[in-house]
């Protein structure tokens, strides 16, 4: 195996743990956003979903790509409910798109956007419906949006802003999809909890990098 | 508040263990699976019954599993669906040639992991069809039934759809059958106080004191409307005339009535309150059959209760009185 594909499967295992460890520090907080609109386990669920993605991927061997089809799979079946079937999936379609590589900016921005698409179609979420796709959908444009020979750390750190400004923008929606869009208008007022903990997925991964390579 | 738990990570698995062993004589687990199976489970030339959702809500869903109504339940943790992968672990384990009819509560978490376990199912062969329960008139309005969620008519639509499937009905008219229940049952519930998630202090939304919530949600979901607490007739008639008012075309005047507790009104209250639902029930010329005032489809420790009607006719009233065997509800 080569460096770069030993690094990226580095990358993945320590990007589970600092995800499970950020979930970890804001399973409260999650918890709390959901219980504005929802039943108040989104906190719990992530932690439960990432804690059973870490002991898989752990468990497992092979590239990059393969340790995020591990995870995404004990992720949804651990997780449960739509977070775990959403997130699952999108973790795992990441994976198969990675595959054994390359892991740059135009094979990770190719398979998000196909994590993407697959979420989109199994939750039937729309933009603007206060979703995690409402942070993911933008950070994807802004990764698509870099120069193709941009390094993937420095693309990623740049989109990140991206997402974080999809989920300040949640705050005014109402809910369309879920549990939470029984309650209509009384959604209003609050970040949607699932667009939060994606974001931090996202910020785990610049963590790793930060660590490794500091900006 | 939940008082009674080990760590708060286990209690799904808990619940299970010990469900299991007090009721042996109609259930067992289903071997590597979140989930039960009724004692008389596989039958492969029936049609298997599989219901499921998150847990916090006996005696749904593994109460309902027994001889003559569910063939198995798939079991979430507090609140939250069942994965894909253990509802398609107890389809392999319930499920022969006749196939499978999946039938739960409209919410967008059991919607999307047992879609994908019905799809991975189709392509390994198995005929499974699906039946979301829509009953609660205050989630969605008329002319958008099929967005409302579930609650507590989850029981007559799976006790329909136990019953045909047991006397050996195709899967084609088993889930007909679930189809008519659903599209005659309405529901309407009130909270008086929240329900709080084991290993949590505070409870997941309050009531102010003196008020009631229109239109609770099982999930602790806040009610859509507030209301000043009334008198219980006064209630009766609220629960009542809404119902009425969104009645489904073609109901006659047999009526399969349920009036629900959620898991800290006391029966008594409830009788009570029935007293008076009974009453303005055959007041308006309705017959109420076979009328259920129990717990059926409760939210953890929440206050409150809510009433359910199913419009019956002759095809669905045989099949809710069939004989039936689970641990919350049982027809000799």
């Amino acid at each position: 195996m080569k460096d770069a594909e030993k690094d990226a499967e580095r990358v993945v295992r320590r990007w589970l743990t600092y995800a499970l460890e950020s979930m970890v520090a804001h399973e409260q907080e999650l918890g709390l956003l959901d219980a504005a609109a929802g039943d108040g386990d989104h906190g719990a669920t992530m932690v439960r979903g990432l804690r059973a993605a870490h002991a898989a991927a752990k468990a497992a061997n092979g590239s990059a790509g393969d340790l995020l089809v591990v995870a995404g799979a004990a992720f949804a079946d651990a997780g449960g409910g739509a977070s775990g079937a959403l997130l699952g999936a999108l973790i795992t379609t990441v994976g198969r798109g990675l595959g054994d590589g390359p892991y740059d900016l135009t094979t990770t921005t190719t398979a998000l956007q196909a994590g993407l698409a697959t979420i989109t179609r199994l939750g039937k979420a729309h933009p603007g419906d206060k979703t995690l796709i409402d942070a993911l959908q933008p950070f994807v444009d802004a990764l698509t949006a870099q120069p193709a020979d941009q390094p993937l750390i420095v693309a990623w750190r740049a989109a990140l802003p991206a997402a974080v400004a999809g989920v300040a923008a949640t705050q005014t929606m109402v809910a369309k999809r879920g549990r939470a869009a029984k309650l209509g208008e009384r959604s209003q007022g609050h970040p949607d909890p699932g667009a939060v903990s994606l974001t931090y997925l996202l910020q785990a991964m610049s963590a790793v990098w930060d660590e490794n390579y500091p900006s | 508040m939940t008082k009674l738990y080990n760590d708060p990570a286990d209690f799904r698995a808990e619940l299970i263990e010990g469900f299991v062993a007090a009721y042996s004589r109609l259930v067992k687990r289903v071997p590597n699976a979140s989930g039960v199976m009724a004692v008389d489970a596989p039958q492969p030339g029936k049609v298997a019954l599989v219901i499921g959702g998150g847990s916090g809500h006996y005696p749904a869903f593994c109460g309902y599993v027994g001889p003559g109504l569910a063939t198995a339940a798939v079991m979430g943790n507090i609140f939250s669906a069942p994965s894909a992968e253990q509802v398609y672990r107890v389809t392999q384990a319930v499920t022969g040639e006749a196939g499978v009819l999946y039938c739960y509560g409209n919410y967008s978490g059991d919607v999307l992991n047992f879609d994908m376990a019905e799809l991975r199912c189709q392509d390994e062969g198995i005929d499974a069809r699906t039946v979301c329960v829509t009953d609660d008139v205050a989630s969605a309005p008329r002319g958008q039934e099929d967005e409302r969620r579930g609650i507590a008519g989850d029981f007559f639509v799976f006790k329909i759809a136990g019953a045909s499937a047991a006397r050996g009905e195709r899967l084609d008219e088993v889930e007909r059958l679930a189809r008519k229940a659903n599209q005659r049952t309405r529901s309407f519930g009130v909270a008086f106080a929240g329900c709080t998630l084991p290993g949590q202090t505070a409870p997941l939304f309050t009531v102010a004191p003196g008020k009631m919530e229109l239109g609770l949600g099982v999930h602790g979901e806040p009610g859509v409307q507030s209301s000043h607490m009334r008198p219980a007739r006064e209630v009766a008639d609220l629960l009542l005339a809404t119902l009425l008012s969104d009645a489904p075309a073609g109901g006659g005047a047999s009526v399969a009535v349920l009036l629900n507790g959620l898991g800290s009104t006391h029966y008594e209250e409830l009788f009570v309150l029935y007293k008076d639902i009974h009453r303005r029930l055959l007041a308006e010329g309705l017959q109420p059959t076979q009328p259920i005032v129990a717990e059926m489809v409760t939210s953890l420790d929440m206050a409150g209760c809510s009433l359910t009607l199913c419009w019956l006719d002759d095809e669905l009233t045989p099949l809710l009185n069939a004989p039936c065997a689970s641990a919350a509800y049982t027809n000799a």
